[in-house]
């Protein structure tokens, strides 16, 4: 997988993660993938949410001690 | 399915604030168009003055540090963030005659209105919310 760019939103809570991936995510272009790495442990539920309400595609999380990953793929 | 958000704010406490402005850029970052409207002491959340010390319901003062624990943004930081996400501020102007403000006392950017502005933008909005 190709990483375009990373958002690191480490310690932030509800909405800056949204927030934060709303605005990196219209930094990228059409089909590029953008990593987000947060603690928030709202965000396991809410990232995939947000990215359906925009049509993007979330291609894999996964936690690591407590350490949210998303690979989120632009629409 | 309505891409349109509307709230009304019609409480002034510094948790009132956070259930507002949380689900409005949340719903702003979620590509929804949203509108506030701030009536009676929901007017305090957009108060230039009054939005940095809104207060924390009697009895749940000890939740300051759990605020700050949790790294939450201030409500002026997510008043800006809500704005900056295209959120539009309408503050009720009948109420604002009954407590003698003006369109200045109010962060820069709102618009005043009445019941009936908010009612048209909203008749076709889902959800609305009411704080």
């Amino acid at each position: 997988m190709n990483i375009t760019k990373t958002l690191d939103a480490k310690g932030l809570a509800c909405p800056m993660p949204i927030v934060k991936t709303k605005k990196a995510i219209d930094a990228i272009k059409s089909g590029e993938v953008l990593e987000v790495v947060v603690t928030d442990k709202g965000a396991l539920n809410d990232i995939p949410a947000w990215a359906k309400s925009g049509g993007h595609t979330v291609l894999e999380q996964k936690t690591e001690e407590d350490v949210l990953y998303f690979y989120i793929q632009k629409a | 399915m309505s891409n349109k958000v509307a709230i009304i704010a019609a409480n002034g406490g510094l948790f009132d604030a956070y259930k507002v402005f949380n689900i409005a850029t949340a719903a702003a970052a979620s590509e929804k168009e949203v509108q506030i409207f701030f009536t009676f002491d929901g007017l305090n959340l957009i108060h230039k003055q009054a939005m940095h010390a809104l207060e924390m319901p009697a009895g749940k003062e000890h939740l300051t540090e759990g605020f700050e624990k949790a790294n939450v943004p201030t409500i002026p930081q997510l008043v800006e963030m809500a704005q900056e996400l295209g959120v539009k501020f309408i503050a009720c102007q009948m109420t604002m005659d009954v407590m003698g403000l003006t369109k200045e006392d109010f962060v820069d950017g709102i618009e005043v209105g009445g019941a009936v502005t908010f009612l048209e933008y909203a008749k076709d909005a889902s959800p609305t919310l009411t704080f």
